[in-house]
């Protein structure tokens, strides 16, 4: 069975690298999410997948079969995979089961047996009744849907998509990640999934992997890189984050301004140099009692307070330092201008390497 | 895994290559067909009658007043043509594109058809109309007010009438422009303006004008450069009155005995011209000051007339008589009638005219079918030319296909004229002999189309979606398969469009053709320039007429052609 192989795939345009020495293994069956900001290279990685561009330096595997290299590029017809766009490609031209028949058709097969896995393929995305109508006369999820099902019913080695929920309303687009997800359930292709959206990423994929200026941050399963992020980058990018910075004192403690803290989580720092340290939100904690640790605790003044319905959102300053964002449960209510202490849980305090 | 077989990888690329010969052919092709005759025009410019290198054409053309005045005349003709023309146009481009109006998409209709009205056929329908004696305006003056047969209320013949007539038929390039812009105008800029407080009067100064300023612009550039470049209707109105413009000017040192040397000089100024103002248009036009920026934007909100409309409507339809009303009316009174002066009644009804240019007059056959065969083949040539090159270029497919753009697009700042008198001198001589057949009228057509053809299809291309073609190709469709399945289908209204673009602009085609027809290559408009001149008004008003319902039948079968049950208008 294939897993689609990137060894040192690059891609330059002039001197700029848009993708940057990427080695990623997709194994077969896994889906894997591209998560990262616009101009990030990942749906250039994409593209170098799908065969539409071709790599400058590296490879691109797929099982045994070397499938990009410099030296020569499949075409995208000759790859056996599948993709969906993110203006959904439909062609406005032929009908939802037109469009739909359409890669079995280029394949070859009779014509009953087309009629039937159309049928099918159209039960599976919930479009039986619309076999009929254009693409224009759908609304964007029913677009959606169908581009889903013209993917899927070709069986590809290798499912792409490319953003395919962004131009969908925040409603449909959360249903439709779960669609996805089901989907992938059922037929459990090897599938490589481009997406600026963290939350549609965690939903999604049985893997993330951030990327940032054509290169790979980091990879994991949602948990590890939401628990365990590595970089102030995929700390911020998932989940978002308080980063503090300052100079390490030993191994587990670091002075960021007036705090002194203990890290409980992350690698070992290395005493006297430079140091990041990564709490969540919600991790810290308010009162509006003094508190008598002697680390990990700070006084601080809060700047704005807000009202969320299930829980409160602040900002705080310890000293002059760079305000610190608070999310707490709803029923701690502190005013504005108000002296406050905070804890920030050892625990979860992790040194971050980059 | 599944059910298609991988074909060797190596192969597959190699296919690919052929695309740079095509590249070099259509750019050999391309730079032939626009280079050699320019190129023979400056070589004639420059030598005298026995080859040797002077500039003694050139000192002529500046120095004489057989030339400066016609240049003095045609500069006068352009701006005021350029400045009517966008004096009528605006209001009545915003008047349709902005209030509540009624009959606006009538008004709009209306307006198109007097741009396809060829221009040497509006000046004769003028000349019926006012011609100092004949002209049928004139009589009915003189039967109301009971003047002197000697007297007159209009002469067409004269410098007036011929800025009159031009701009009749070039205020549309000014109202396509104009409307454009006023429909791309999201209502949300002139809400904005509102909201923060300034009153109607005051937007439209501050926000709505400066916006269609460019456009206004452009526009009067174009009917400056159509104005200045005509042929026809300075021929059919000025010789009479006893002046030249350029246009005529040049085409009278090709009458015997002919001076190709001077006509190439006095050409170049007119092409130099051209190509500057084209370029400033496009300046103009291109500002990115002025290009429309950000998001969604909702239709334009229409202003509220209230009574007024019934005034506007009323200033449109006088606005349409002098283009399309008076004019065609005429047409088909001086077809049916003996003379067109006559007075309108049973007796003198005719079919006389009828008769005479198709049973009688020996050039009218002959001249449909040079005209029907070379609308044909420059539409379907042309096409596909403009076809390969705006793929090319849209899908940016092979490196270099800017410069194929750019000789796709360089003849727009050819005027015909200009064009004819470089053919001619290309072409009478070895190694390519085309002078007296079909084939010299075909390429100048071809060059004279391609600029507006290949835009349409460029437009046309840029329109469908590339993901569109890639989400064929990913599913199993090779390159060619994907421009099939997919784009053909697509780009079907577009090229059906850019034909019929070529056809009409064939078929009105008089200033590059009256260079280069002889007697066995007459076109329709050559006759009907021709039987101008022998005053044989009925007879035009026939062939015009005639010319006329050709085109349109032409269109009107090409758009019914194929599978008429195939492609809905759905964009997704």
């Amino acid at each position: 069975m294939a897993a689609v192989e990137l060894v040192q795939l690059t891609k330059r345009y002039g001197t700029q690298a848009v993708v940057d020495a990427v080695d990623l293994t997709i194994a077969h069956g896994e889906l894997v999410c591209l998560l990262g900001p616009s101009g990030c290279g990942k749906t250039t990685t994409l593209r170098l997948i799908a065969g539409f561009i071709e790599p400058s330096d590296g490879e691109i595997r797929v099982g045994d079969r070397l499938i990009s290299s410099i030296d020569r590029t499949l075409p995208p017809e000759a790859r056996n995979m599948s993709m969906i766009f993110q203006s959904y490609a439909l062609w406005p031209h032929m009908t939802v089961a037109d469009n739909v028949a359409y890669g079995l058709k280029l394949r070859k097969i009779e014509r009953e047996v087309i009629a039937t896995r159309v049928t099918q393929a159209l039960r599976t995305v919930r479009l039986e009744a619309l076999a009929g109508r254009y693409p224009g006369e759908l609304s964007g999820g029913q677009q959606q849907r169908v581009a889903l099902a013209r993917a899927l019913i070709v069986e590809p080695e290798t499912l792409l998509l490319d953003e395919p929920l962004s131009n969908l309303d925040a409603h449909l687009r959360e249903e439709m990640r779960f669609e996805v997800r089901r989907l992938h359930d059922q037929y459990r292709y090897t599938t490589v999934y481009v997406t600026h959206d963290q939350s549609e990423a965690m939903t999604t994929a049985d893997r993330i992997v951030v990327m940032n200026l054509g290169r790979i941050e980091q990879a994991g399963t949602p948990e590890d890189l939401y628990d365990r992020p590595n970089s102030e980058f995929v700390a911020r990018f998932i989940g978002g984050t308080n980063v503090l910075k300052g100079r390490a004192l030993d191994a587990q403690h670091l002075e960021a301004g007036p705090l002194k803290l203990r890290c409980g989580d992350g690698g070992a720092l290395s005493p006297g140099s430079a140091a990041a340290v990564s709490v969540r939100h919600h991790h810290i904690q308010l009162s509006a009692q003094p508190l008598a640790e002697a680390t990990n605790v700070a006084r601080a003044k809060v700047m704005r307070q807000v009202f969320l319905g299930a829980s409160r959102d602040y900002l705080v300053t310890v000293g002059d330092g760079e305000p610190l964002r608070v999310v707490t449960p709803s029923n701690v209510n502190m005013p504005a201008g108000a002296d406050v202490w905070l804890r920030l849980p050892p625990e979860h305090c992790r040194a971050l390497s980059r | 895994m599944t059910s298609i077989a991988l074909p060797a990888p190596a192969a597959r690329r190699r296919t690919l290559d052929l695309s740079r010969p095509v590249l070099l052919f259509f750019a050999a092709f391309l730079a032939l067909l626009i280079g050699l005759p320019m190129g023979w025009l400056v070589y004639f410019s420059l030598t005298d009658a026995s080859g040797a290198p002077t500039i003694a054409n050139f000192y002529t053309v500046v120095t004489e007043p057989q030339f400066l005045t016609p240049f003095l005349t045609t500069l006068t003709l352009a701006v005021s043509v350029g400045f009517i023309a966008c004096a009528v146009a605006t209001p009545v481009g915003w008047l349709v594109a902005r209030t509540d109006m009624p009959m606006r998409r009538e008004v709009r209709a209306l307006v198109m058809a007097s741009f396809v009205t060829p221009p040497f056929l509006g000046a004769i329908a003028w000349e019926i109309l006012a011609a100092p004696n004949s002209g049928i305006l004139n009589h009915v003056w003189r039967a109301v007010t009971g003047a002197e047969t000697d007297e007159h209320l209009f002469n067409i013949y004269s410098l007036t009438g011929l800025i009159f007539v031009i701009a009749c038929y070039t205020f549309p390039y000014v109202f396509v422009l104009v409307t454009n812009a006023l429909d791309r105008i999201p209502a949300e800029l002139e809400d904005a303006s509102s909201i923060l407080g300034a009153k109607t009067w005051y937007t439209m100064r501050r926000i709505t004008v400066p916006l269609v300023l460019p456009a206004m612009l452009a526009g009067s550039l174009v009917a400056f450069l159509q104005a200045m470049t005509l042929f026809g209707s300075p021929a059919i109105l000025a010789l009479p009155a006893g002046f030249h413009t350029m246009t005529t000017r040049i085409w009278s040192l090709f009458q015997f005995p002919p001076k190709p040397g001077l006509a190439a000089a006095a050409a170049l100024p007119l092409l130099i011209i051209t190509i500057l103002l084209l370029r400033a248009q496009a300046r103009i036009l291109g500002r990115r000051g002025y290009a429309i920026v950000g998001g969604k934007y909702g239709q334009p909100r229409l202003v509220q007339l209230g009574r007024w409309k019934w005034v506007a409507l009323a200033v449109c339809v006088v606005v349409l008589c002098l283009p399309v009303f008076l004019p065609y009316a005429a047409l088909i009174k001086a077809a049916f009638t003996r003379l067109p002066s006559d007075p309108l009644t049973f007796d003198t009804l005719t079919l006389k005219h009828l008769k005479f240019v198709f049973f009688e007059f020996s050039q009218t056959r002959l001249a449909l079918q040079n005209t029907v065969i070379l609308g044909i083949a420059s539409a379907t040539i042309g096409t596909v030319l403009a076809l390969v090159i705006a793929y090319v270029t849209a899908r940016q497919a092979i490196a270099g296909h800017r410069i194929l753009g750019f000789l796709a697009t360089a003849p727009v700042a050819i005027p015909g004229i200009v064009l004819g008198v470089g053919l001619f001198l290309a072409y009478t001589r070895p190694p390519l002999v085309l002078y007296g057949t079909l084939w010299i009228l075909l390429l100048a057509y071809l060059t004279i189309e391609l600029p507006a053809a290949y835009q349409q299809l460029q437009s046309a291309f840029r329109a469908v979606h590339p993901e569109l073609e890639e989400a064929s190709r990913i599913l199993g469709a090779t390159r060619l398969r994907a421009l099939r399945d997919v784009t053909a289908p697509l780009l079907r209204s577009g090229v059906i469009a850019a034909w019929c673009f070529i056809f009409i602009g064939v078929m009105r085609e008089l200033s590059a053709a009256v260079m280069l027809f002889t007697a066995n290559t007459r076109v329709i408009s050559v006759v009907i320039y021709d039987l101008n001149e022998s005053g044989d008004l009925g007879s035009i008003s026939i062939l015009g007429l005639t010319m006329l319902i050709v085109t349109f039948a032409v269109v009107l079968l090409v758009n019914r052609l194929p599978g008429t049950g195939g492609p809905r208008p759905a964009g997704s």
